[in-house]
């Protein structure tokens, strides 16, 4: 999708969450990295409708993220960082079935989504299977499977790999880059966004470097340093 | 955990289809409670006993299952006897035990899905007046279901982490953290479903 | 209603059924075993408020009649719903509503403790006690036949234990209204 933000902000009160932001994205893959409350997840939130600007505006391929709230919903995705509050059903299968049901999705052609974005994340043995019984990177998959099923164009991550150990970190990143669909990836984790072409640093609230993985590390190595 | 009561059969009570069933449990009760006589009522202890029994659980399950209310129900008997005429005992405690052996064979021949669908069709013209979305009864049923093993599990660590200090186990003092430690995972939960868009849009 | 209006109550559901898991304590100095779960009437009101208090026990009433086994000692199904005592299951519903009614116009951020805990602890007596008992010992006279007098004065027995329940979900009520506070203020 073509990411517009012209001019916004997010403010609490006396607060400035994200100082005015005016940018461009149309990259396949955008990270974004910062220290905590830099600005990071903000501008997350503001892309895909979660926080409203409260100043100047963000669209998503036009659509304004104030105005066509419900349309800039169905067009992303959005995975948190704790992954068990995510699946909200006691069974995997019925909680990745929620999504296109309510969309209107029935029958054979409901069951036809499931299996496929199941088989998609290599899951398709946890499909009857109870959330407290699964790893926290399988959970995580669950949780992407639940949103992708959904076939939005842009999927969010806000740190997902936040909580997991190195094999599930493995699990969950092999899952982002094999994904087709545009994603934004907000992370601690630097290796996740390394070989991304386009990196994102915050820093107390504004954008303080735009560039390719590498050189956005580098640059995010330096700010945290001083 | 929280296995439901429903046992698997194909017995007449089995194949009928839940709201018919419920009405029926509804009538009957009610029919019940307006019986005097006694042979009638007997009766119908005997029809009700043995339907119970015809639903293929074990004895020992079947027993379990009722226990709870049959000694509430057998307590207030004892206690009836001693303060109204006997004649009146019986007769509340039969008609009692009808209700109790009718309603547990509901339970035991219906699935929850059957169940979500009767409520489901009873809270839609709640919807209509705009009070309620009898879609959120299904997902707030689920959103239970889905939390109660991780609550628990939470408790769990709770006490041991009381105990790996050296402090009593006191449900005053688990209480408040356990309670904080779950809503406060509302929020994100709040968010993951409505970022989802799970409740229509 | 919001979607965290219906995931909060949806989670103290959960938390009462996981109250019933837990096996009844013995005090000692009362005779009757106290279950955890009863005192849920009092947190859900204390806690979460009027609205959402009285959703999350009309939520454990339906878990109850489609058959699942939530109440303390596993009891479920409809059997629960239809025997003597149920119109003290009914009467949660009321009262963690009227608890949570009573707590919301007594209780604010900022008061002193003492006067916080004085507003969950008559909240509690009132929703938790004296609402549930007005709607279930009629019920219990109606559906056992036992005279009503009786009834009452059967029900003393268990007056002190939640006398005591209310004090236990006073100090639980403080304790998250201070860590994180969740009820609606009104005037």
């Amino acid at each position: 999708m073509h990411i517009l933000f012209d001019q916004a902000d997010l403010r609490y009160g006396e607060r400035i969450a994200l100082h005015p932001l005016s940018l461009e994205l149309t990259d396949r893959r955008i990270g974004v990295i910062g220290l905590n409350g830099s600005g990071k997840t903000s501008f997350a939130r503001l892309v895909n409708g979660l926080a409203k600007p409260s100043h100047g505006r963000v669209t998503l391929d036009g659509l304004d993220t104030v105005t066509d709230e419900k349309a800039v919903m169905a067009a992303t995705g959005f995975i948190f960082q704790n992954p068990g509050n995510q699946i909200i059903l006691p069974i995997i299968r019925d909680d990745i079935a929620l999504g296109p049901k309510s969309r209107g999705l029935k029958g054979e052609a409901l069951d036809q989504a499931v299996d496929t974005v199941l088989t998609r994340f290599g899951i398709a043995d946890l499909a009857s299977r109870r959330p407290h019984e699964l790893s926290g990177g399988q959970l995580q998959l669950a949780a992407l499977a639940a949103v992708v099923v959904t076939e939005p164009k842009l999927i969010l991550f806000d740190e997902p790999t936040n909580q997991l150990d190195l094999k599930n970190r493995a699990l969950v990143k092999a899952a982002i880059d094999s994904l087709s669909e545009q994603a934004i990836v907000i992370s601690h984790d630097l290796d996740l966004v390394r070989d991304f072409g386009r990196v994102l640093v915050f820093h107390e609230g504004r954008l303080a470097f735009d560039g390719a993985g590498e050189v956005a590390i580098a640059r995010y190595l330096e700010i945290a340093a001083c | 955990m929280l296995n439901s009561l429903h046992v698997e059969g194909r017995t007449l009570l089995h194949r009928l289809p839940a709201g018919p069933k419920l009405a029926l449990l509804a009538a009957v009760s009610l029919a019940l409670f307006f019986v005097q006589s006694l042979p009638i009522l007997a009766l119908s202890l005997a029809v009700t006993g043995l339907l119970y029994g015809s639903l293929g659980l074990s004895a020992g399950e079947a027993l379990k299952r009722i226990r709870p209310v049959l000694i509430t129900i057998l307590l207030f008997a004892l206690v009836n006897l001693v303060l109204i005429s006997a004649t009146e005992a019986l007769t509340t405690t039969l008609r009692l035990l009808s209700v109790l052996l009718l309603a547990a064979s509901v339970t035991a021949t219906t699935t929850i899905a059957a169940f979500m669908d009767v409520l489901t069709k009873l809270f839609l013209p709640l919807e209509r007046l705009g009070l309620l979305k009898a879609a959120d009864i299904s997902l707030a049923v689920g959103l239970v279901l889905r939390f109660v093993p991780e609550i628990a599990a939470r408790y769990e660590g709770l006490k041991e982490a009381h105990r790996a200090r050296g402090l009593p186990v006191r449900l005053s003092r688990i209480l408040g953290p356990l309670i904080i430690s779950t809503l406060k995972d509302a929020d994100s939960i709040a968010q993951a479903i409505d970022a989802r868009g799970i409740r229509g849009q | 209603m919001t979607t965290r209006d219906l995931v909060l109550a949806a989670l103290f559901t959960a938390i009462i059924i996981v109250l019933g898991l837990i096996p009844p304590v013995s005090l000692g100095f009362i005779p009757v075993p106290i279950t955890a779960q009863s005192m849920g009437v009092m947190l859900a009101g204390t806690i979460i408020g009027a609205r959402r208090g009285a959703l999350a026990y009309g939520l454990l009433v339906l878990l109850v009649a489609i058959g699942l086994p939530v109440l303390s000692g596993g009891r479920g199904g409809l059997g629960v719903l239809m025997g003597p005592t149920a119109g003290y299951i009914f009467g949660w519903v009321i009262g963690a509503f009227v608890v949570g009614l009573l707590a919301e116009r007594f209780v604010r951020e900022g008061q002193p403790a003492v006067r916080q805990m004085a507003g969950f602890f008559l909240a509690s007596l009132i929703g938790g006690i004296v609402v549930v008992y007005a709607i279930g010992m009629p019920v219990v006279s109606l559906i056992a036949g036992t005279p009503f007098s009786k009834v009452v004065m059967g029900s003393l027995a268990f007056l002190p234990g939640d006398v005591l329940k209310a004090a236990i979900a006073t100090l639980a009520a403080r304790a998250v209204m201070v860590g994180y506070p969740l009820l609606p203020q009104k005037a």
